[in-house]
């Protein structure tokens, strides 16, 4: 994909396959098999972007956000942060993570139960940042200010805190160290509505205040649609369609791609779009995922190549690309 | 059928706790008629959990205790019914789907043993026979008898009008190869089979009530549409009712014929599907209405209701949703609103339609 001068994030042909082991005897374990969870992405994030990574469960998107995150090795491909290659290890991750986030999908287990808010807040300021405790309380008090809580929530534990709160908090801190990159994995989906859409304006805001990229991963078309520039759709491990959002969203081409956002319930009673979608059967094992095509089994446009070649992603308009055999017939 | 199937009138239900009785659900009013979908939409800790539970009579009680109400279902009332006559009314009448179908289906059980057993129980019922002869029965009901039903099990199948009946039912919910699927256990079974082998068995025993609370939320959005699907034909197919339990407007938006919002244990507004969302009346529905992202990044902009949910514990003065209300008048922080019919089948607590 275009690098410009402003990519923040790319990644070419990322690859990260977790081995099954089999018995205990390694060498009766004559062939290795693995469970393809992430099996060549190539995207490229841009400062001040929004990408969002779509997709079912089991499609890859967490373990992608997670090699991206550098929290596991990459099987293949290359990862680079700006212009810096990181794939082989060797690297300095701190260096990294003072430009880079995560904030996680359940607030309850990403912050220690014992730690008090501000220590949460407060411990990579320290640690990765090595600054002085009074410009850490400062930052403490203006980043939980940022996300909406008074400055006395440094002083409480997160048990007294409700979900939505929480999640502010994990927001509080990813952003108290001022990254370029904030990885966003399903902020949102332990949450209620109400809750979440105060979440994603808040996120909406401190991303327009401070020029923040977003990678964000979820499976609900709707907050892809409401907080990105670019949307990604993975299936079984591949992107099979990227481009803009709005594109992507009211023009989607691969055929996934139109089941998932048929198939994504809208409020509205008088159009009923989820009884009229024709989409069967469900998302493939990735150990032995079909061949060819991935899709091809519950595709309606499926014929003899998608069994025997996987399709590449082909540029459809400027930057909306689709990894499809039969793009003339979805269009 | 005269009159509604079921007839909640005044609900109260509340969990004991250490710091004082937490009401979960109060002083509802519900009526769902003969072959109507209704959906129960609510963020959680609202109640509609709790509503459905003590519909089907499995409250865990204690903690949780029907305070006061009526539970009307055809004629009978189901609150002050003893145990052993609310069981059976459970299944063959009154059928449940819940959220997680895994924790739901034996794991040590074929898929195809687990529903001819729900078979087995409804034609038991039907003759008011005691005795069980069925050697599934023997086998599941037989507990004693290790040994003996693990012998049986080695060379046990099914009885082929069982099976017949079995696959009649998995046909019904549109599994793909019913023969192959009744010899399998849940767990060798995707997300969305076991939904459906659940709606299979909880329709084999031809409830007129099908309670199904959160059946979609731990599905993928392709298989949830697959599954919102089924149950939409069913309820003209094989004439039940559904009571829908979720989170999720959208989903209620798709399906149902009519939406019950509940916000901290209260009806706040009960209107019929295409009215509730064109003219939401209650200021919470209009609020969760307006949290739904619907539109791009740029040209549109979420409303989200300011504050969190309140407390249930201890006496409640005035209406649950004044304090983030933005219409909120002096008399909702004194009196609490009652139900009130609003045009022809919309009601709602507010006393901005007093």
């Amino acid at each position: 994909m275009i690098s410009t001068s402003e990519t923040i994030l790319r990644t070419e042909n990322l690859k990260k396959y977790f081995p099954i082991r089999k018995g205990f005897n390694p060498f009766l374990r004559r062939e290795q098999r693995f469970v393809r969870a992430v099996d060549g992405v190539s995207i490229s994030v841009e400062k001040g972007k929004t990408v969002a990574i779509v997709g079912e469960s089991g499609c890859g998107k967490t373990t992608l956000a997670r090699t991206i995150g550098l929290m596991t090795q990459p099987t293949g491909g290359k990862l680079y942060f700006g212009e810096k290659e990181v794939t082989d290890g060797k690297i300095d991750r701190n260096q990294i993570y003072r430009n880079m986030q995560m904030v996680y999908q359940d607030p309850e287990s990403s912050l220690d139960p014992r730690m008090k808010i501000g220590q949460s807040i407060g411990e990579p300021l320290y640690g990765l940042m090595g600054w002085e405790k009074k410009v850490v309380n400062d930052a403490v008090s203006r980043s939980l200010e940022l996300v909406g809580l008074s400055a006395d929530f440094a002083e409480r534990l997160p048990r007294q805190l409700s979900g939505g709160q929480k999640q502010r908090v994990a927001i509080a801190r990813a952003i108290a160290i001022q990254p370029s990159l904030v990885i966003l994995d399903e902020p949102t989906s332990a949450l209620d509505a109400s809750v979440q859409a105060q979440i994603l304006k808040l996120l909406l805001d401190i991303q327009k205040e401070f020029n923040l990229t977003y990678l964000l991963i979820t499976h609900n078309i709707a907050v892809a649609k409401y907080m990105s520039d670019f949307v990604a759709v993975m299936y079984a491990g591949n992107v099979v369609e990227y481009g803009p959002c709005k594109t992507v969203i009211s023009k989607p081409r691969h055929p996934y791609t139109i089941a998932l956002i048929s198939s994504a319930p809208v409020p509205d009673p008088t159009t009923r779009n989820l009884l009229k979608t024709e989409i069967r059967g469900e998302v493939p094992s990735a150990i032995d995922p079909p061949t060819g095509c991935k899709f091809h089994p519950r595709c309606p446009f499926a014929e003899a190549i998608c069994t025997s070649t996987d399709p590449p992603l082909e540029e459809i308009s400027p930057g909306h690309l689709a990894a499809c055999h039969f793009l003339n017939k979805t269009g | 059928m005269m009159g509604p199937l079921l007839n909640i009138q005044g609900l109260t239900v509340a969990y004991d706790s250490k710091t004082g009785p937490i009401t979960a659900v109060d002083h509802v009013n519900l009526q769902l008629q003969q072959d109507e979908f209704l959906a129960i939409v609510g963020e959680s800790g609202c109640g509609k959990s709790t509503l459905s539970l003590s519909v089907i009579g499995l409250l865990p009680k204690p903690p949780a205790k029907i305070v006061e109400g009526l539970i009307q279902y055809k004629d009978t009332d189901l609150v002050h019914l003893p145990g052993n006559k609310i069981r059976e009314f459970r299944g063959t009448e009154i059928a449940m789907i819940f959220q997680e179908p895994l924790t739901s289906l034996s794991p040590v059980y074929r898929v195809g043993d687990q529903i001819a057993e729900a078979i087995v129980i409804r034609e038991s019922r039907k003759d008011r026979k005691t005795s069980i002869d069925s050697d599934i029965m023997q086998r599941t009901y037989k507990r004693n008898a290790r040994l003996l039903k693990r012998t049986v099990r080695l060379k046990h199948k099914i009885p082929a009008d069982l099976q017949e009946e079995v696959i009649r039912y998995l046909t019904l919910v549109r599994i793909g190869d019913p023969e192959q699927v009744l010899e399998r256990y849940p767990f060798e079974l995707s997300g969305g089979m076991t939904q459906r082998v659940m709606i299979a068995m909880a329709l084999s025993q031809e409830p007129a009530l099908l309670l199904a609370d959160e059946p979609t939320t731990a599905l993928d959005v392709t298989t949830q549409a697959q599954v919102l699907k089924l149950m939409k034909e069913l309820i003209r197919k094989v004439r039940t009712s559904i009571l829908l339990v979720t989170h999720d407007l959208a989903v209620a938006s798709q399906v149902a014929d009519r939406v019950v919002v509940m916000y901290a244990g209260q009806i706040a507004e009960d209107d019929d599907v295409i009215s509730l969302f064109s003219h939401p009346l209650h200021p919470y529905t209009q609020g969760l209405l307006s949290c739904i992202p619907s539109g791009y990044k740029d040209d549109s902009q979420l409303k989200p209701i300011s504050g969190s949910l309140p407390d249930l514990r201890g006496v409640q003065i005035g209406c649950r949703f004044a304090p983030r209300c933005p219409h909120a008048m002096a008399v909702c922080n004194k009196q609490h609103p009652q139900l009130i019919q609003y045009g022809e089948n919309q009601k709602v607590s507010c006393f901005l339609y007093d």
